[in-house]
């Protein structure tokens, strides 16, 4: 299905952000101590929808959170009693500016696990219920390696309007899917759609330069099937010695999605939540008898990367990792996934 | 994704001490049309809630063609078993997510001799099943349960064990680790035993075992001794496992969801797991 591309400059961009801001909840990069995280948003100034910089934080709290709760409950010597917490009530779509791709990348590869068998609904309404604006990225920051990841340009569906800027000005609006088509229609009028060709091919030749200034690049494929064939390689302890098991890389990753259920009980009340966890975790796998099946840190960090790397492909048909870098910029101790998985890639295979 | 973990009320209507650290919590859902619509296969597990403490994993340990209950055999391990202990009485009220996972192959085991290999509290997902197919006797030829528990005193469902030994139709062989004075059966390790006492026939049987991870490691190479076809060994893992729903990644081992895929599982679809359990 072919959707319409709308074209406009930069000042009808300003008026039609400004006009989504004032009609629907919307989120955009602010920055704040130069890091970058996607806020809510009441007016074009707070953001920064065109950030240059890859961002902090990723997306994906806007559709898992970090901590949501399941239920309240009561238990005196009456009884005991639940309180089911129910739904987000979604009034509309929300709308979110300037994601950049990995980050709805992230989302798409979500996707997955989270409708096989049970169904994570509250994901999937998240999802249907927010409109997505991207922001291409002009250039790749020292981290990012997302063109190495099965990046594909021409269907990249995750994001419901591609905002490319072209030549004298021009900004081509693109839809993507359905949900951005009707998004746009609605809310700039079916006059100006036009372009669809011109705004492809503008795509790609700035993709073609975009492409061209990664600094880091790997042969996904190969890295794949050696790691698959390294599961007992020394090179997991040596590349991740450093590593102060803090989880940052896990909650600022656009795809982790480990999570916990812990109680909260004051006096006679209490909360269930659900909240973010991670591999890395020592505690992760311990088991109450004492067992822990990944007691040693290059163990947990061979789970994680084989997670991201070969186990959900081999389950989901796609790669976990979408290459944002995001880990890498933020880790204490400048560990980064890409050096690791090459690292492993590279090693000697054990006899 | 936060309503599939919101558990439903269950009443505890009856406490049985197994052994010193093991307690049997008999359990029916407060709701009717709860219990009505609540039916699992043996081998299945539920996501039990001591509200304040939190939620733990347990298998059922009796089985649906008992019907009115099911039983979860609770041993005191961590903080969350040891409140259990300390604050559950009966009467008292707990939450029950579930069933969850898979089940013991009860078609592959139909018009098969049975042997079940059982130590400490890894007799409780066994028990699901032998009481399962005490209740559909029929279905299946020898039927040899081999138990086994540091003491005596560790030994599980002590009054069951009597009702089974009458059961002529069934070869009960209990052993424990060391002699004590009042002792009368065998004693020695679990894989000794097997090898030594039960001698199975290897043609025509499937075996089912569950017991702490030291006595599954030596009870594999026995059965392997003995010429046992890894396919026809079945066990059930023990994880840790929180959401139950394929979906928190605490129990993944390689890219098998031990909580779906499992938790049981044939000793050759283990072996081509990465050795994380």
């Amino acid at each position: 299905m072919s959707f319409s591309t709308f074209v406009t400059d930069k000042d009808g961009l300003q008026k039609l952000y400004e006009a989504i801001i004032s009609k629907h909840e919307t989120y955009a990069p602010v920055e704040k101590f130069g890091k970058y995280d996607y806020k809510k948003v009441s007016s074009l100034k707070e953001c920064d929808p065109d950030s240059p910089i890859a961002m902090t934080m990723s997306v994906k709290p806007l559709f898992f959170p970090r901590a949501s709760k399941i239920m309240k409950y009561e238990a005196t010597s009456a009884g005991t009693s639940i309180h089911e917490t129910g739904q987000d009530q979604l009034s509309g779509p929300r709308v979110i500016l300037g994601v950049k791709h990995c980050d709805a990348r992230g989302l798409q590869v979500l996707e997955a696990v989270n409708k096989w068998d049970y169904i994570d609904s509250d994901f999937l309404n998240r999802r249907a219920n927010t409109v997505i604006f991207s922001k291409r990225c002009d250039k790749a920051d020292t981290q990012c390696f997302c063109t190495s990841l099965d990046y594909d340009l021409e269907n990249l569906d995750a994001l419901d309007v591609a905002v490319v800027s072209g030549p004298g000005g021009k900004v081509y609006l693109q839809a993507r899917t359905e949900k951005g088509e009707n998004f746009l229609k609605e809310n700039l009028g079916k006059e100006s759609a036009a372009g669809s060709q011109q705004a492809l091919d503008e795509m790609k030749k700035q993709y073609e330069a975009f492409a061209a200034s990664f600094r880091l690049k790997m042969d996904y494929k190969d890295v794949n099937e050696k790691m698959s064939k390294r599961f007992d390689s020394t090179a997991y302890e040596e590349a991740t010695r450093n590593c102060v098991s803090c989880n940052t890389c896990a909650f600022i990753c656009p795809t982790c999605h480990c999570f916990k259920i812990s109680d909260e009980k004051i006096k006679d009340t209490g909360v269930r939540y659900k909240s973010y966890d991670s591999c890395n975790n020592v505690y992760f796998t311990l088991e109450a008898g004492g067992h822990n099946p990944r007691p040693a840190k290059y163990r947990r960090w061979r789970q994680r990367s084989m997670h991201k790397f070969v186990y959900y492909k081999e389950r989901f048909g796609v790669n976990l990792c979408v290459g944002c870098g995001h880990c890498a910029i933020s880790c204490p101790v400048n560990i980064s996934i890409f050096e690791v998985v090459n690292h492993v890639a590279a090693a000697p295979m054990e006899v | 994704m936060e309503a599939l973990l919101v558990p439903s009320l269950a009443k505890i209507d009856r406490i049985i001490q197994e052994t010193p650290d093991v307690r049997t919590y008999r359990l029916k859902f407060k709701d009717d049309s709860i219990s009505e619509k609540f039916s699992w296969q043996p081998g299945q597990f539920v996501e039990f809630s001591l509200l304040g403490s939190g939620e733990c994993t347990f298998c059922i340990s009796s089985s649906a063609t008992r019907k009115g209950y099911f039983d979860c055999s609770i041993k005191r391990a961590g903080v969350v078993t040891a409140d259990i202990h300390t604050d559950l009485e009966e009467g008292d009220d707990v939450g029950i997510r579930g069933p969850y996972g898979n089940w013991f192959p009860l078609d592959d085991i139909k018009g098969k001799n049975l042997l079940f290999v059982g130590g400490g509290i890894g007799l409780a997902p066994l028990r699901s099943l032998i009481q399962y197919c005490i209740d559909n006797r029929g279905d299946y030829k020898d039927f040899t349960i081999l138990y086994g528990a540091r003491t005596s005193a560790d030994l599980c469902y002590k009054e069951e064990i009597e009702e089974w030994k009458k059961n002529t139709s069934i070869k009960v062989v209990l052993t424990i680790d060391k002699p004590e004075e009042t002792w009368k059966d065998n004693v020695g390790v679990v894989p000794k035993i097997l090898e030594e006492v039960v001698k199975p026939e290897i043609a025509n049987t499937k075996v089912i075992t569950c017991g702490p991870p030291i006595m599954i490691k030596y009870t594999l190479q026995s059965l392997d001794r003995l010429g046992f076809a890894p396919k026809d060994v079945i066990t059930t893992l023990e994880m840790k496992m929180q959401c139950g729903l394929g979906k928190c990644g605490r129990c993944n081992i390689g890219s098998t969801y031990i909580c779906k895929d499992g938790p049981v599982f044939t000793y050759e679809q283990l072996k081509a797991l990465p050795d994380e359990f």
